[in-house]
């Protein structure tokens, strides 16, 4: 009785300092907040009383039952049912983790890499989304980003190529990398057939192999833009290549008077090892950031 | 059993540790022996290329750079692709590193070349501007250790059967050979000729001289390391 008792005082304090807490907030028409109320009530009583109730049930309750034959050093054991929520719990259980050990586990497992795929995959997405129809200058601005993040380290912020560390992008070629390319040949770019070295490279003008006056003068010619003395050099050795213009053609050779984004994404995709030093072969970038980064490159020059 | 078990407290130990762990052991020891295997077309370092990760350890350019890019978007972007535990099979001990610094040298061989280190080494803010990393200029005249490297390559091999001297499959089908030189002097003469490779790309010409006359210095080791990061 004196449990009972209790166990009603204490639920009238809890219920004080929740209205000490809230209540006193709470207005005659504010129904959710009465309801809330309600439920701390309810809440409050059911917990109170249950603990009470298995209590009560320790003190007085004893067991019974018909004993089992085994016993402990005096510790025995009856022999009764198993309690029925006992029962269904354990073998809910048991089935739960016969479906978590062969199917919950190995097919719906956290994978950090699966998490990886489809961020990866959102973004793409979202990328191509945004940037599917960029207009000429955007295209421009985004290649400066990619450059300064991926290319600024050897070609310089300016893209000057830091004084002779990398190629200067702002021009299309050095006299020093025409004179290379002439002489020792070049094959980085994956044409069919590479450039042939000096000892293939004949001048159609004289009908023999290109002389070290001429490759000085077509070398500078080339570097020049295209302009000045040499020019009859180059269309006797070097057209039939790269042009009569230098601009190169279509997997036969590429263009050697200026810039453009197939030729930077030709460099990207294979690389380059001349006179100047060697540049990797990149495949950071999506399809997109080439085109970008092209355009870049081939504005510097412009 | 049971009862047995009940009267062996050792064995009851180890039968409980077994039960408790039971997921444990049947979900994480496949994976990680699985995991741990070299992948395709990891190989192990060359003499040379020791030698220069040994330079990189006594430098503790591993307390300013990570080698682990971990599976996220922002980091495949600018490191490359994510790093599996079976690429770090011959790294001993691996570089992993918990700090970034500097940037991540996982895959540093993909994007950057001979001739740049060379410029980045001996003065890193001349390329890379505002860069705070330290230069590293005594490498161009300090001589690696070659003979520790060789040290080390026969000890991998005796003891954890690192597959020298023998084909090992890369991603594109092929097979690779690293060898391992059989006496000292083989395994010097070869760091040596790897270092010539190397040398070729570099402009430097102190460094151009000492391995014309024998000598492999500290960088051109740790580059053919730095090259190697793929
Ligand atoms: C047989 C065809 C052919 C002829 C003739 C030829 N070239 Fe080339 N050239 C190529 C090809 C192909 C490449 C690309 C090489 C590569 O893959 O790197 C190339 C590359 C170059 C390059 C390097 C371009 C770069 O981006 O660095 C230069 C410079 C060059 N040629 C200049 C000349 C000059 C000057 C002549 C005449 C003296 C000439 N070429 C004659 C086929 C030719
Ligand atoms: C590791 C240093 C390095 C990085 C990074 C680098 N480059 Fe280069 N690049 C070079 C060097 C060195 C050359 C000159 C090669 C030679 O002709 O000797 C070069 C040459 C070039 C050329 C001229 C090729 C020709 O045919 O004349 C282009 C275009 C170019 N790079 C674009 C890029 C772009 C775009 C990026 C960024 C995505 C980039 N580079 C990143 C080092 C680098
Ligand atoms: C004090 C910290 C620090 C130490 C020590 C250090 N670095 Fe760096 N490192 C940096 C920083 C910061 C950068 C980025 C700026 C730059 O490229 O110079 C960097 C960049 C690099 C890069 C270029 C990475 C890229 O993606 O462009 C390489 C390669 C490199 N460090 C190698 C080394 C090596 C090898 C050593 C040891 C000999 C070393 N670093 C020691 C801070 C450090």
């Amino acid at each position: 009785m004196k449990l009972w008792i209790g166990g009603a005082i204490f639920v009238a304090i809890l219920m004080g300092i929740t209205w000490m807490m809230a209540g006193g907030d709470i207005g005659a028409n504010d129904t959710m907040g009465s309801l809330a109320m309600l439920g701390a009530l309810a809440t409050a009583v059911i917990a109170i009383f249950v603990s009470i109730k298995y209590v009560r049930q320790i003190q007085e309750e004893k067991a019974g039952g018909e004993l089992a034959d085994e016993n402990w050093d005096g510790i025995g054991e009856y022999k009764n049912e198993l309690p029925m929520g006992w029962a269904v719990l354990f073998l809910a259980t048991t089935v739960w983790a016969v479906w978590y050990y062969l199917v919950g586990y190995p097919l719906n497992a956290y994978s950090q890499i699966g998490e990886y795929n489809e961020e990866v995959a959102i973004h793409d997405a979202s990328f191509a989304d945004k940037h599917a129809n960029l207009d000429a200058q955007t295209l421009v601005k985004m290649g400066e980003s990619v450059f300064i993040v991926q290319c600024s380290q050897c070609h310089g912020l300016a893209a000057d190529g830091i004084d002779g560390k990398a190629a200067n992008l702002n021009k299309r070629i050095e006299e020093k990398s025409v004179r290379h390319a002439i002489v020792n040949g070049a094959n980085n770019l994956g044409y069919a057939a590479p450039m042939p070295d000096r000892n293939g490279l004949f001048n159609m003008n004289t009908g023999a192999l290109i002389t070290d006056a001429e490759i000085a003068t077509v070398s500078k010619y080339v570097a020049n833009g295209m302009k000045g003395a040499g020019e009859d050099v180059f269309q006797g050795t070097c057209a039939a290549c790269h042009g009569s213009d230098g601009k190169g053609m279509e997997f036969v050779a590429p263009s050697i008077a200026d810039f453009n984004p197939e030729l930077v994404a030709t460099v990207l995709k294979h690389g380059k090892k001349g006179v100047i030093g060697a540049m990797p072969a990149f495949d950071l970038l999506n399809e997109q950031q080439i085109k970008a980064v092209g355009a870049y490159v081939t504005s510097l020059s412009k | 059993m049971f009862h047995w078990l009940e009267k062996h407290p050792f064995f009851f130990a180890v039968a409980v540790f077994v039960t408790i762990a039971f997921a444990g052991l049947v979900e994480i020891l496949p994976n990680f022996a699985e995991a741990s295997r070299p992948t395709i077309g990891t190989k192990p370092y060359s003499t040379l290329e020791l030698a220069g990760r040994h330079v990189y350890i006594k430098n503790s350019c591993n307390a300013c750079h990570s080698q682990l890019i971990r599976p996220f978007k922002s980091e495949t972007d600018r490191y490359g692709a994510y790093s599996l535990s079976g690429e770090y099979a011959y790294d001993r001990p691996f570089l992993w590193g918990s700090k970034r610094t500097g940037p991540d040298l996982m895959r540093i061989g993909n994007v950057r070349t001979t001739d740049w280190h060379e410029n980045h080494m001996w003065d890193p803010a001349g390329v890379v501007p505002g860069s705070i990393m330290p230069a590293y200029r005594w490498m161009f005249a300090n001589e690696a250790d070659v003979d520790t490297a060789y040290a080390e390559q026969v000890t991998v091999n005796k003891v954890f059967n690192v597959p020298y001297n023998k084909p090992i499959p890369m991603k594109d089908g092929s097979t690779e050979t690293v060898p391992m030189a059989a006496s000292l002097d083989a395994a010097k003469a070869e760091a040596l000729a790897d270092a010539k490779v190397i040398v070729a790309d570099m402009k430097n010409q102190d460094v151009k001289d000492m391995v014309a006359s024998g000598k492999i210095p500290e960088i051109v080791a740790l580059i053919a390391y730095l090259n190697s990061l793929k």
